[in-house]
């Protein structure tokens, strides 16, 4: 059972305190955070280019600056959606277990937790319909049939960690791109000093449930828990690569290209950049036994 | 042998029975997702190839499951 694992957790539960108190000291007013100019300029970028789709692929050379410019444009508005509707899934999951048998003691981390997401979530949100003027809205995933129940909390939280480690690689590289605009600086350096903590957590989290399902689970059920991973880790990477975002950056032939850019040497290399860090924790706890995340449809695309 | 009318679906067919080497074919009433054709992670590719297939975008918020369980259904909406 869980929640006995995490009572006898002095360590997880030093961090846990460790995490609140930070959560308390660190408490800002998102709402009053940010200077929003009524306009960004549009000849420069607005994502670092090295975390553009295209970047280092024979698209990006077909391409004029102002072309790449306008898809990172795109391309941003469609991060922060991806994170608008991410935050969405995290807060329910995290909603539905907050002082529920088991996670007694992490309820107060999920306070914090749920109060500072919805404020992401605002400020998302807010950047993509000042300066977008539109969410890119992801589809809800469908076709889960028969779960498996005492797997459930492991693999949301695995998720909710994955996806927090994905924004996070793309939070901290934009917060230092001198490049960029201050307030696109400002919005990923505000999220990635956030996200800093919720990660903390997650690993922690993340470890004690995987030791526990490990405890109970075949040899066969913890293959499919890393098959399960590693397609999520495909399934998060591919969501930055949006057709409609190829449509409205004027791209012609959107799903080619998409399917181009993923079949690409670059997608692979930049894939493990993203993941680099989640892959050294998947791999220290056990939950992966290697980094080979490439689906052999995507080479053969 | 192609088994419906138009040679779009079979784009969304092909797909399908390419991520699931161990098929031959697939019925047109056959459900997808309790045969394990698609699941939640593989949803959004299967979407993706039913609007490249038939040209039409999928409104993201207006997704009834209904429609994409079988080939016939995919077929009656978007094709």
């Amino acid at each position: 059972m869980i929640g006995e694992l995490i009572s006898k957790d002095d360590r997880f539960q030093e961090i846990l305190e460790r995490l609140n108190r930070k959560s308390v000291e660190d408490y800002y007013n998102p709402y009053r955070m940010f200077d929003w100019p009524e306009s960004l300029p549009e000849n420069r970028w607005w994502m670092s280019p090295q975390l553009t789709t295209t970047y280092g692929t024979d698209v990006a050379a077909e391409l004029d600056q102002e072309q790449l410019y306008r898809l990172s444009r795109c391309e941003s508005i469609n991060f922060y959606s991806l994170n608008v509707d991410g935050i969405r899934e995290l807060i329910v999951e995290v909603t539905r277990r907050i002082h529920t048998r088991g996670f007694e003691i992490p309820s107060e981390f999920f306070h914090h937790f749920i109060g500072e997401e919805n404020e992401h979530m605002w400020f998302f949100a807010e950047f993509c319909l000042r300066y977008g003027k539109k969410l890119y809205r992801q589809m809800e995933p469908a076709g889960d049939g028969d779960s498996w129940p005492e797997a459930a909390s492991f693999l949301v939280f695995v998720r909710i960690l994955l996806f927090e480690e994905l924004v996070d690689h793309f939070n901290s590289t934009m917060a230092a791109d001198e490049q960029l605009h201050d307030t696109i600086r400002a919005v990923n350096r505000i999220h990635h000093q956030d996200e800093s903590r919720h990660i903390a957590f997650g690993r922690e989290l993340v470890s004690l449930l995987f030791e526990d399902l490990k405890s109970k689970a075949t040899e066969e059920q913890l293959l499919q828990i890393q098959e399960y991973v590693k397609r999520y880790l495909n399934y998060s990477f591919e969501s930055l690569f949006n057709p409609q975002v190829y449509r409205d950056a004027g791209i012609p032939e959107p799903f080619a290209v998409r399917r181009r850019l993923l079949a690409s040497p670059r997608s692979a290399e930049f894939q493990q950049q993203v993941f680099r860090k989640p892959l050294n924790f998947l791999i220290k706890t056990g939950i992966l036994q290697d980094r080979d995340l490439m689906p052999a449809e995507r080479g053969a695309a | 042998m192609p088994s419906t009318t138009s040679s779009n679906v079979d784009a969304v067919r092909n797909w399908l029975l390419a991520k699931h080497p161990e098929r031959e074919s697939i019925a047109p009433d056959e459900d997808l997702i309790a045969a394990r054709f698609v699941d939640s992670l593989s949803f959004v590719e299967f979407v993706l190839t039913i609007e490249e297939a038939s040209g039409v975008e999928i409104d993201r918020e207006a997704i009834d499951l209904a429609d994409f369980r079988t080939l016939s259904a995919i077929q009656k909406k978007f094709f």
